[in-house]
């Protein structure tokens, strides 16, 4: 056995929190029974993964089969990494029959003829997810086992989740290889991105609970109801206020669970517009800014803010469109309106760019923004 | 916060207004926020520190503490000193409070004078204190790699030195950069030979917007950092952080039009500075950030942390904001 390949499944099984290795390495099904009786799970995990080694040795294991335990470990812990969404477009409306054997053909070979120094893997899912692994080489260096990327496609949705982590340059490849595997015309990334893989699919797929207008029944205000505190002297204020708070917060947000988001990044070039007595700013040019909210649970904590007092209810809708936009990058300009004096109104510019390159906010003295904007 | 005395905007050192003068300090004394600062004055590139000698204390990560005024402290005696606190470590070492894990380096101490990081005349120059270390394996071609910094300033810090007695030295603010245990090593060293005390500076979020307004108004050669404010919100079921960055050129547009006295800062404009800042993001978030905890505020001169860590970037405006975070410190020890 190649000892890159030893090293690499050491690594692999390393990486595993020790009560989950025997059902990991059950699910990769390369030892046999009997073979995993030999282990002693209960050592620590340095030992453990020398025993496997071992035993792969055994078996003479090589780069693919080290690549599925990989795949298994990332599918059991997609959160480790960042996902990023693309949506491939299609022209025409006709349905084609998803052929397995024919993508992964397709794919390897429109992958290989550009970069022959790949390994490429594939693993199906019963949700219909194909998870793809790819390790990047270079034209004159093998491939890099450490260096991957995940591409999770869902065959009968437009979607693809991918995980480039390193070697963003050959991210334009990889697109390429999937439009055309896939048979579909052109891929573009969405302004989406998270660690939560499901909640990307929960917002892609729609599955989150949407907050449909449903009608919430006021209970009856009863009469002659013995107060809840015995002391008379507490009372609670703003009682209305707070239910009220909390009827327009579940409206918007709706019941269920949130898909889990780290982050939401906002690019404004509004105009500033001061309330205040004194005589501020007045300048015909937009007031620049960016604003990122972080959290390890996003939506929920932007959910709590109006009952904590925080912020109003209902919360700004640029807030809670995320997941019926499915997009946490938002870039917001003005939009000039024909009765001058109106409101604001705020508008969404889609980021349409190929291979996913990112903007950076590069603060360039030269460079002017346009007073007067194209509607949308 | 209105400003209570009626006095506000004529403070007393305005006639040394002509003679260049340093921040001026009114009612800050007690802990109450001054209702108004004089502005420094344009950056005196001659007059000042060379750049060069002051430029190691860019860029780099300071935590602040404040120290009362050290007894008998003499400049003259900075390389006994050195040996001293030198010994001091190397004993430590041996009682068994390792400071490094695995390979015995010897620790060498340098304590010098920084006689140009100062505000007037009757300041302290500034005291550095070094930390390096050299493998002993080669002593030859000694490659000493700095481990640790310390020092010790006074910008302008009048206020303290004019009430102190004749034995004390009065360098209030601390700045170190360097792992903690040599910090708590090196500050335990001078409070026993000083009979001083350190005490952690923490930045309340109120002088944290005297810093974003101030820093925000001055100029810079070339514009290449925004204005960030970092916010807090932490007492959610998950908590959450909020950056705001400003375009440097439209955040200084902003503060040109609040700041009207010239030469002056008022709490008033500062309060309107932020609530602008603060209603621009409400209009679109509807968040109001005034509920929420300000905790970093960073522009093009420097990046200061609520925790207490400051990180200078512009050397030409070294002295003012040391300035500021000496009248912060002294406001702490009284």
């Amino acid at each position: 056995m190649d000892e890159t390949v030893a090293e690499y499944i050491r690594r692999t099984v390393l990486k595993i929190p020790r009560d989950e290795i025997k059902t990991m390495l059950q699910k990769w099904g390369f030892l046999s029974e009997t073979q995993l009786q030999t282990i002693n799970f209960h050592q620590i995990k340095e030992n453990i993964s020398q025993d496997v080694v071992q035993l792969c040795e055994e078996n003479s294991a090589d780069i693919k089969q080290a690549a599925v335990l990989d795949i298994i470990y990332n599918h059991i812990y997609p959160n480790k990494r960042v996902w990023s969404v693309y949506q491939m477009n299609k022209t025409g409306e006709e349905t084609e029959f998803f052929d397995l054997t024919d993508f992964k053909k397709k794919f390897k070979r429109r992958l290989r003829s550009a970069l022959k120094n790949v390994t490429i893997n594939f693993r199906e899912y019963e949700d219909n997810a194909i998870w793809i692994r790819i390790a990047w080489g270079t034209p004159y260096t093998k491939p890099n086992q450490y260096k991957t990327s995940y591409v999770v496609y869902h065959s009968q949705t437009p979607y693809v989740f991918v995980s480039a982590s390193v070697l963003k340059s050959n991210l334009p490849l990889l697109c390429q290889a999937l439009v055309v595997a896939s048979n579909y015309h052109d891929i573009r990334e969405m302004e989406l991105r998270s660690h939560s893989l499901n909640s990307l699919k929960d917002i892609v797929f729609k599955r989150y609970s949407q907050n449909f207008q449903t009608y919430c029944p006021r209970p009856l205000q009863e009469r002659n109801v013995a107060p809840e505190s015995a002391d008379l002297r507490i009372i609670q204020e703003n009682r209305h206020e707070k239910e009220r708070i909390q009827r327009v917060n579940r409206e918007v947000f709706g019941d269920g669970p949130q898909p889990q988001l780290e982050f939401a990044q906002y690019k404004l070039e509004t105009m500033f517009k001061s309330d205040s007595k004194m005589d501020v700013l007045d300048k015909k040019e937009p007031f620049r800014c960016m604003v990122k909210f972080s959290s390890p649970h996003l939506l929920e904590s932007l959910k709590s803010l109006a009952p904590a007092g925080m912020a109003d209810a209902p919360l700004s809708p640029l807030l809670t469109c995320i997941p019926q936009k499915a997009r946490n990058y938002f870039k917001i300009r003005e939009k000039k309106s024909l009765f001058p004096g109106s409101f604001m109104k705020i508008i969404f510019k889609d980021h349409y760019r190929a291979w996913g390159r990112r903007d950076s906010w590069n603060i360039d003295v030269s460079k002017k923004f346009p007073s007067s904007f194209s509607g949308y | 916060m209105e400003s209570a005395d009626g006095v506000a905007r004529t403070l007393p050192s305005i006639g040394r207004l002509s003679r260049g003068p340093p921040f001026g300090r009114a009612h800050g004394r007690f802990g109450l926020s001054p209702s108004g600062r004089l502005l420094p004055p344009a950056p005196r590139s001659q007059e000042n520190a060379d750049p060069q000698k002051t430029a190691f204390l860019l860029r780099k990560q300071w935590t602040l503490y404040s120290v009362t005024p050290l007894y008998r402290f003499s400049n003259a005696h900075l390389r006994d000193y050195a040996r001293l606190l030198s010994a001091f470590i190397a004993a430590e070492k041996q009682k068994g409070l390792a400071v490094e894990v695995g390979v015995e380096l010897a620790i060498k101490v340098a304590v010098s004078s920084l006689p140009d990081l100062k505000g007037s005349d009757q300041d302290q120059a500034a005291i550095l204190v070094q930390l390096s270390s050299r493998s002993p394996a080669s002593p030859k071609n000694s490659e000493e790699k700095l481990i640790w910094s310390g020092w010790f300033c006074c910008v302008s810090g009048d206020d303290l030195s004019e009430n102190v007695a004749e034995d004390f030295t009065c360098l209030p603010l601390f700045l170190a950069n360097g792992a903690e245990c040599y910090t708590s090593i090196v500050g335990s060293w001078f409070q026993k030979t000083f009979d001083c005390c350190f005490r952690r500076l923490a930045i309340s979020p109120l002088n944290l917007s005297w810093m974003a307004a101030m820093w925000t108004g001055c100029k810079v050669d070339k514009t290449t950092s925004a204005m960030e404010l970092v916010f807090s919100v932490p007492c959610l079921p998950q908590p959450l952080d909020i950056s705001y960055a400003i375009h440097p050129e439209d955040a200084k547009a902003l503060w040109d039009t609040v700041q009207k006295t010239p030469g002056e800062i008022t709490q008033e404009e500062v309060d309107v500075f932020m609530d602008c800042l603060y209603s621009h993001f409400h209009r679109h978030f509807k968040i109001h950030l005034s509920a929420t905890k300000l905790v970093k505020v960073s522009t093009a001169i420097a990046s200061a942390h609520c925790d207490g860590i400051i990180k200078f970037l512009q050397s030409q405006y070294l002295t003012g904001v040391l300035m500021l975070l000496t009248e912060l410190a002294i406001s702490q020890i009284q």
